[in-house]
């Protein structure tokens, strides 16, 4: 047990307390290596309770991201279990693991929309797993879609912008616009791996509170690493923090924990 | 040491190639009247069969067209079933690239004969050659396009739950498709072009009046073939110029 888990202990139990519920994704074991290289995770355990926010940090290369993707087997892990909202995804069939990928939300750092297309066409895209090829383009996608994408588009402030090309936007923009995509699929999680990372700090901080504003209000689980002090602390219920591949603290956020956050931090 | 090895061994092949075709500056220079009288045996070009001659041109074009769009809208499976990370399985990915090799590498005048004896004399048989050559030419480009497809998207739908034919089509199309036109369209010029060639083995188009004109000694017509051949050519040429330069702006 390292020194900063350690330090954490006092402020985790209580964390877990208030936190207690339905496991929203459960980790136990997760260990990945990517060929020949040093190990990316060694064996991780994490569990994020139903409606909670949770910051994952640490250093590049602390396996942040790889954590993400293993929980939804974008990347599949050497070892270890994976619950997602009462799914273990490791023994899903593809169809089963689709179904199971349509629940949560996931943002990545750089927004990834489909350049040509229009921003309404990139947000019904999110309809994709439970409406097939309807929704591939706008112009295809029922009525009723066009509507939900149109209102998921207005959640985030871009309705006006639904017909402009998705390689017209800003970075800001384009983000939002991903996270219009994550709620057209109605999610019953948020995954978001360093959503504002590219955007200059006043865009960041604009699109983060949307996000995490948005998770809350709809009582989403909400799961996000970050390389930013301010965003893991201000906008998530717990941080986790992770160092070569392991979980050096696990904790509630306050503004107490920051000292100890330094060193996440590179 | 071995940087020289190398420049010396392919000035070998060079020097050896020059050799191997019999290549003679003088040998040139002795046949340039000959050149010169058939020259001036195309001109005047004659316009008395300018009326068949524009047929077929306009059959060449049609061979051209027809087979151009029937094999890019083949090749596009093709592609699929040959790109890397798009293709179903390895074997069938193999089977795709293989098949797709051999429409390439086989000239189209030899699917050109091939196709003759299938179907008999005429455009049709062209029109397959085409098609097969267009497989083999789009069919390569589509894959490469879609393999260099910017992957993020492609994760971003994956990790929504969308199938890998959604992700086909909502973001790995999308993003191959300026790079498809452009190389259909240069499809097009190089059908274009193949069309005239086809018709020297009987497959129809404009090429099959240039033979007979050449086989009688008509200089003057096969003149009128090659500038109305030209100007095809040409034109098809500046408008797919024309729509790639508007494609990628």
């Amino acid at each position: 047990m390292t020194t900063a888990t350690l330090a954490a202990d006092a402020a985790a139990p209580a964390a877990r307390k208030a936190d207690r519920g339905p496991v929203a994704i459960a980790a136990t074991g997760i260990a990945k290596r990517f060929g020949a290289g040093p190990a990316v995770l060694e064996d991780v355990d994490l569990t994020v309770h139903r409606g909670e926010a949770v910051a994952l940090i640490g250093a590049n290369g602390a396996g942040k991201s790889t954590l993400l993707r293993c929980l939804l087997r974008l990347v599949e892990p050497d070892a270890g279990e994976v619950l997602v909202l009462g799914e273990r995804i490791g023994a899903l069939s593809p169809r089963a693991l689709r179904r199971v990928r349509t629940r949560v939300g996931f943002v990545f750092q750089k927004h990834n929309l489909v350049p040509r297309l229009s921003v309404l066409s990139n947000v019904v895209h999110g309809a994709l797993g439970r409406a097939g090829l309807a929704a591939m383009h706008h112009a295809t996608a029922p009525a009723t879609l066009r509507a939900e994408a149109l209102a998921s588009l207005d959640r985030v402030g871009l309705a006006h912008l639904a017909r402009q090309r998705a390689d017209t936007l800003s970075g800001g923009q384009s983000q939002r616009v991903a996270i219009a995509r994550a709620l057209m699929q109605r999610p019953d999680a948020l995954f978001a791996d360093e959503p504002v990372a590219s955007l200059d700090p006043a865009a960041g901080e604009e699109v983060m509170t949307l996000f995490s504003g948005l998770a809350r209000e709809a009582g989403l689980t909400l799961l996000f690493t970050t390389h930013n002090m301010a965003h893991a602390l201000g906008h998530a219920d717990r941080v986790i923090g992770l160092r070569a591949g392991r979980i050096a603290i696990d904790a509630r956020a306050a503004p107490a924990l920051a000292p100890q956050l330094e060193r996440f931090f590179d | 040491m071995l940087a020289f090895l190398l420049w010396v061994a392919a000035l070998a092949l060079v020097v050896s190639s020059f050799n191997g075709v019999g290549f003679s500056a003088a040998e040139f220079v002795k046949g340039l009247p000959q050149m010169g009288r058939f020259a001036a045996g195309l001109f005047p070009p004659s316009l008395d069969r300018i009326e068949p001659v524009l047929w077929s041109l306009l059959e060449t074009f049609q061979m051209a067209i027809a087979g151009t769009v029937i094999g890019v809208i083949l090749s596009v499976p093709f592609a699929i079933l040959s790109a890397r990370r798009l293709s179903p399985h390895p074997v069938v990915q193999w089977l795709a690239r293989a098949l797709v090799s051999l429409f390439r590498t086989v000239p189209d005048l030899i699917w050109a004969l091939f196709f003759v004896v299938t179907v008999g004399l005429g455009p049709f048989a062209g029109t397959l050659a085409l098609i097969v050559d267009t497989v083999g030419f789009c069919g390569r480009f589509f894959a490469e396009a879609m393999e260099e497809a910017d992957r993020g998207p492609q994760e971003a739908l994956s990790a929504l739950g969308a199938r890998k034919g959604a992700i086909i089509a909502c973001a790995v199309l999308p993003a191959a498709l300026p790079s498809m036109i452009a190389t259909s369209l240069f499809s097009l010029e190089k059908a274009t072009r193949s069309s005239v060639v086809l018709g020297l083995v009987g497959a129809g188009g404009i090429g099959m009046e240039l033979e007979v004109a050449l086989t009688f000694f008509n200089y003057p017509e096969a003149a009128t073939i090659i500038l109305a051949i030209f100007v095809l050519v040409l034109i098809v040429e500046q408008l797919s110029g024309m729509f790639r330069r508007r494609i990628i702006t």
